[in-house]
This record gives structure tokens, sequence and C-alpha cells, in this order.
């Protein structure tokens, strides 16, 4: 008998324990959809997926000081890590909230009752009728949320790929299971997938430049790797090329956001909220990641390219959703334009820069759960109205609910006593610190534009008369009342008293490595 | 044969694989197109590995089959599901998310 | 150029063979004709398309195609596993253990939820 020759890993599953409470919990949940009758399903499913956030949370902030590389240098626990994890989960709780919702739709949930059922079809009609509902959305999401914990905490390629592939699976099928207007769903699930695949195989050839030329995917031996040969190889310059594509998608960065406005007008409404906050949340994170630790010491390859790119996003999504008459689509633009905004900060590739992207993120991050919130409410027999034009008068009908869409919507065009002024202050202010005067002038010309569009919503809500069959917002459940109040809050909070966050932000520290 | 070959095949197998997503029309076609340019990359991780001379690459090859074969799961069925409401799997046809 | 003369004879032979064995059949072998002999398959699913929302779509094919995808997966791990089984700890024997029970999973749930009948 030979020898053993390999030694087991040390794994510090303490620390591991939020990845572990999240993924385990999804794991159970399909064992519950196979083994649990029809009516016990949801409540079980609504505990394990509020019992894991919750846990993983309590866990993550338990855990707060214990920080380090995990499983042989593969995961990077440290400060900014806590923190993306730890906004992650908050914005997945608020998610679940939204997802759990059943006042505003007639016949149920937001969700499809047999994703494959034709629409349209005898079989789907009956479904509805008998009241069935979809539970298996529930793994997914947890399943999807485990994948961003890992994502943005990832140290090492291979991980990284993994990670985002469990993240991105469960979302494309989610983003075809609205209850209405199914092929709208379906065909943004299509494209989502196929735009989706194509990219990450990006990446993923890009992880294997960067093994070719360092002969490791560790993002440590790569930042050695670079330091000790400064010189510009192809494998370094096409590696770092492919690698930044396939991240920048999942960003929806321009020219690579084509998939953002049609995948957030087909899903259903609890689901493009997941992907506005946590997906883009999640995708930052990792983007400053592997930019700062694997690939600091490129800093002059990827700088120039993260300019042009932070202010052609932040122009083209200002410009083209002046355009849009979809609410969606609107604020898919405009998601697009923020990330332009969020972008400067990570393009300064100092510690001002990252605290402000997070600052940034944390902002927006909650900011579009409301707004999506909304969205889900404001909605006829036929499902969400999205029309621009339908909104109007809403001021009236449901003044408060107009208000906070209100503040939302000032919020993102950065008024002062919102979290969108500090946000945008603290990237500008980063930028300027590195003497970058060009890419804050441009910022300040897209945010006057995108201004135009957020306040035309404003407008239309409160100054317009009501159309005929434009009802008010439904009344939610107390569920969706609590997520679109913690975000107000958030909202109002960070504008107000933004010193506790930033110090927070500031106490984490940089990327271990 | 250097490995030099290896990865040139792979990079233009990896083309080949681009340009078949933004050319071909049909949906099953373009997932294919997409396989192939994980597979084209599987190439290179193994060349890589040879010429680094260590095992990661390999076992990098292992981890992207299986998310390929995972990929093909999800893929199918959003393929799948689209095909029956529409009788059609060419992704031209569904235009019904438009500016 | 040597080396690859066996594979130039292999190429011939199976060519010979096949021209051989077609032209043959078209002389011996018996001429009948009936409709399930002009349809374009003699077996399987019908060629035609199925009229939109009454037709019914095989879709066991596919959940079979992705049972097969299940443990294709499951033996890209093992083999390398099984092969290295006696130089490795007792933590890679309990960690591909979790796998397998991941993998059981989703099988598991196919099965409960009647992706096994085939009727």
């Amino acid at each position: 008998m030979n020898p053993e020759v390999m030694t087991a890993p040390s794994i510090d599953y303490i620390a591991l324990l939020p990845y572990i409470i999240v993924g385990a919990a999804g794991v159970i949940g399909v064992i519950v959809e196979a083994f649990v009758g029809r009516n016990g399903r949801r409540p079980i499913q609504l505990v394990l997926a509020f019992g894991s956030l919750i846990g993983a949370f309590g866990v993550l902030v338990v855990n707060r000081t214990t920080l380090g590389l995990q499983a042989e240098g593969a995961i990077a626990i440290d400060g900014p890590g806590i923190l993306f994890m730890g906004l992650i989960l908050l914005l997945a709780i608020l998610v679940a909230l939204l997802m759990s919702e059943r006042q505003l739709d007639p016949a149920g949930d937001a969700f499809a009752p047999r994703a494959s059922a034709l629409p349209g079809s005898d079989d789907e009609r009956e479904l509805t009728t008998r009241g069935y509902f979809q539970t298996e959305i529930w793994p997914l999401f947890l399943f999807s949320v485990f994948g961003m914990m890992l994502f943005v905490t990832a140290s090492n390629l291979l991980v990284l790929f993994i990670a985002l592939e469990i993240m991105s699976l469960p979302l494309y099928l989610m983003a075809g299971m609205s209850r209405r207007r199914r092929l709208l769903s379906q065909e943004a699930a299509l494209k989502y997938f196929i735009l989706g695949a194509f990219s990450s195989a990006f990446l993923l050839f890009g992880i294997a430049l960067l093994y070719g030329y360092s002969g490791s995917v560790e993002f440590s031996v790569i930042a050695d790797a670079l330091a000790a040969e400064p010189g510009q190889t192809a494998l370094v310059v096409g590696g770092v090329a492919l690698l930044s594509v396939g991240l920048l998608f999942k960003i929806g960065a321009v020219p690579f956001h084509a998939w953002v406005p049609d995948v957030y007008q087909g899903s259903p409404a609890p689901v493009t909220a997941f992907m506005a906050a946590a997906v883009k949340v999640t995708a930052f994170g990792a983007l400053l990641r592997v930019m700062y630790v694997a690939l600091g010491g490129v800093r002059w390859e990827w700088e120039p390219l993260l300019w042009i790119i932070a202010g052609l996003t932040m122009l083209f999504g200002s410009v083209v959703a002046i355009a849009q008459t979809d609410m969606k689509r609107m604020i898919a633009y405009s998601s697009i334009a923020q990330a332009g905004f969020i972008l400067i900060g990570v393009s300064t590739a100092t510690a001002e820069g990252l605290y402000a992207s997070i600052f940034y993120l944390v902002a927006y991050g909650f900011t579009t759960i409301g707004i999506f919130a909304i969205i889900a409410m404001v909605r006829d027999a036929g499902g969400e109205m999205t029309r621009l034009d339908q909104w109007a008068g809403l001021g009236k009908r449901s003044p408060l609910v107009a208000v906070s869409f209100g503040i939302f919507m000032f919020a993102l065009a950065s008024f002062p006593l919102t979290s969108g002024f500090i946000a945008k202050f603290l990237v500008f202010e980063s930028a300027l610190a590195v003497d970058n005067l060009g890419l804050v002038i441009v910022g300040v010309i897209a945010s006057v534009m995108a201004a135009f569009f957020y306040i035309r919503v404003v407008v239309i809500m409160f100054f317009r008369e009501p159309v005929e069959g434009s009802p008010a917002a439904a009344v939610p459940s107390a569920t969706t009342t609590l997520a679109l109040a913690v975000s107000a809050a958030v909202t109002v909070i960070l504008g107000v008293l933004p010193e506790p966050v930033i110090n927070l932000i500031e106490q984490a520290g940089v990327f271990l490595r | 044969m250097s490995v030099d070959n290896y990865i040139i095949l792979a990079c233009v197998l990896f083309t080949l694989g681009a340009i078949g997503v933004l050319v071909r029309r049909n949906a099953i076609v373009v997932f294919m197109s997409v396989e192939l340019m994980l597979n084209a990359t599987n190439l290179a991780f193994v060349a890589f590995a040879r010429m680094n001379g260590n095992l990661d690459g390999q076992v990098i090859a292992f981890f992207v089959m299986v998310v390929a074969a995972a990929e093909v799961v999800v893929g199918l069925a959003i393929i799948v599901t689209v095909y029956r409401s529409r009788r059609s799997a060419s992704i031209d046809e569904p235009n019904l998310l438009k500016y | 150029m040597d080396a690859y003369a066996p594979i130039l004879v292999l190429g011939l032979l199976a060519a010979g063979f096949a021209v051989f064995s077609v032209t043959l059949t078209t002389f011996t072998g018996p001429k009948r004709y009936n409709r399930a002999k002009v349809d374009a398959y003699e077996c399987g699913i019908e060629p035609t398309p199925q009229p939109m929302g009454g037709g019914r779509f095989p879709v066991k094919y596919y959940l079979t195609a992705m049972m097969f995808i299940i443990f294709d997966i499951e033996i890209v791990f093992l083999y390398p596993w099984a092969v290295a089984f006696d130089q490795l700890p007792l933590f890679v024997f309990l960690a591909m253990m979790l796998f397998l029970f991941n993998l059981t999973v989703p099988y598991v749930y196919e099965w409960r939820r009647g992706g096994l009948d085939w009727d």
C-alpha cells in the first residue's frame, strides 16, 4: 500500500459558517421540495430562507474579527469581504420579503405556478385556479446568494469562476418565472442565459491566459508574478482584458450592457430587484478584489480602460434613459449609468476609491430594492403597469407610495439629504484625489443629464392628471411594506447621517492577499 | 510538437465559438458554440498545465467540464421552454423586448 | 509518414466495405414498399410539428438527458478519486461522500416529482 501523499487541508469551519448555512439551507430546500406535500412546502421554505439569511448575517457579525485567508487561500475573509457579504445578505433579506409577497397579485405571488406549463394553456389556467404555487424558486434563490457570498470573497480565479456560475445559473431560471407576461419573461431568461454564458466563457479564457502567465490561479501568486516581471506580455494583456469583459458584463457596463434593459423588463419585479441590487454589488465586489489584489501590479494597464468604460457607461446610460417610456427599462438604463459612477471609484485604485465604491453600493442597493418594491405595487389585473404615462397622477391616488418613490428618484439623481448625494460626492472626491479631473467633469455632466429623467418621473407622478384606467398602487402585505420602509429609511438616513456607515467602511480596511 | 501549437489551436477554437455565437440564429447552435468556447478554454488550461509543469490546469479542466454540464441543463431547460411556447428556437424571433 | 500508413489502410478498408455493402443490398435485398417504409423515420418522434397549445412535447427525452449529465459529472470526479484512493487521507473520503450526497439530492427530487416515470 502506498503512503498517503496528500495531507488533509486545514479548514476553519467556524469562519466558513455563513457560507455553509446558506448553501445547506438551499440543499435542504431541494429535499423539502422532494418529500413535503404541496401545501406544506411554502412555510418550510420561508423559514429556511429567512432563517438561513438572518442566521448567516448573525454569524458574520459575531465572526467579524476573525480575518484571514481560509480554505488553503481560496477564500479571503477580510474587512471589505465581510462588508460585501453583509450587504449581500441584507439585500437578500429585503428581496426575500418582496418575493414572499402574496397580496398584490389576485392569483397569488409573482411567480408562475409551474414554469414549464405553456403560457396561456388550459394546463396553466387549471394550475392557477387550483391555487398551486411555485416554491422551487426559494432553493434557487438561496443557491444564488451562496454563489454571491463566495464570489465577493474568492481569492482564487477558479473559485471566482465557480462562484460566478453558482450565482448566475439560478438567476437565469428565476428571470423566466414571471406569473404575468410569461412570453416576455421567457425571452428575458433566454437572452440573459445566452449572453451570460457567452461572457462567462470570456472570463474563463481570461483566467486560462493568466494561469498560463503565472502558473497559478491564486490571486497572490499572480500578483507576485506581475510584480516580478513588470513587462507586458500578450498573455497578461489578453488575460486582463478578457477577465474584465466577464466581470463588466455582470456589472452591466457599456459596451457589455445589452442584456440589462431586456432582462430587467422581462423578469418578475422581485427578481429584477435581486439582479439590480445584489448582483451589481457582488460583481463590483469581485471586480474590486480582482483589480486591486491580483492585478494591482498592472494598474496602468486597466486604469485607462476603466476610465473610458466609466465615462461611456455614465453618458450612455443617462442619455438613453431619457428616451425611455417604460418604467422598468428606464430604471435599467439608470442602473447602467449608476454603474458608471461606481466605476469611477474603482478606477482610482486607491483605498479612498474602494471606500467610496462600497458606500455607493450600499446607497444604490437599498434605493433599488425600494424602487422595485413600488414598481411591483403599481399594477392592474394584467400585471405591473410599467408604462410611464400610466404612472400619471399617482401622487393624488396613493400619496404615500408616490412620496417614497420620489425620495428614491431624488436619491438616484443625487440630491442633497439623500444617500445618493453623499455617495456621488465621495466617488468624485476619490477621483479628484488622484487628479482625474476629466472623469469627474464627465461624471458631473452625466449627473445633470440623469437628473432630468429622474425629476421627470416625479413631475409625472405629482403634476400630471391621471389618465383613464390608471389605478392607485395596490395595497401590499406587511412584507413588502417592511422592505419598502427599510429601503426608504436607509436612503434618508445615509443622506443625513452618513458618518457611522463611512466609519464602518473605513475601519474595514483593505483587501487581504 | 511545442505547447504553443495547442495554445494557438485553443485560441482558434475559442474564436470560432465566439463567431458562432454572434452569427448563428438557432439557439441550440448558439449554445453549442458557447460550449465550444468552454472546451477551447479547457484545451488551453491543459496545455498551460503542461507548459507550467503543474497539475492545476488539468484539475481546472475537470471543474470547467462540470460547470459546462450544469450550464447545459439550465440552458436546455430555458431553450426547451421557449421552443414550446413559440414553436421556434430562433434567437431572432423572440422580439417582444425592444426599446 | 510511415506511422500513418495503417490508418490510411484502415480508412480505405472501411470506405470499401461501406460501398460494397450498400451496392450489394440494392441487388440482393427484397423490394417491398409500404407507408412505414417511406416515412422519414420508421420509429421515434413524428417529424411534422404538432399544433400549438394542443400538442404534447416529449419532455422525457430531455429529463433522461439531464439524468445522464448528473451521472456523467459524478464519474468525472469519482474516477480520479478511485484511482488514487489508497494515497488519500480520510478527509477526501468524507468530501467525496458529501459530493455524492449533494448529487443524490437532485436525483431524489427528480424521482419524487415523477421525472423517472416513463408513462
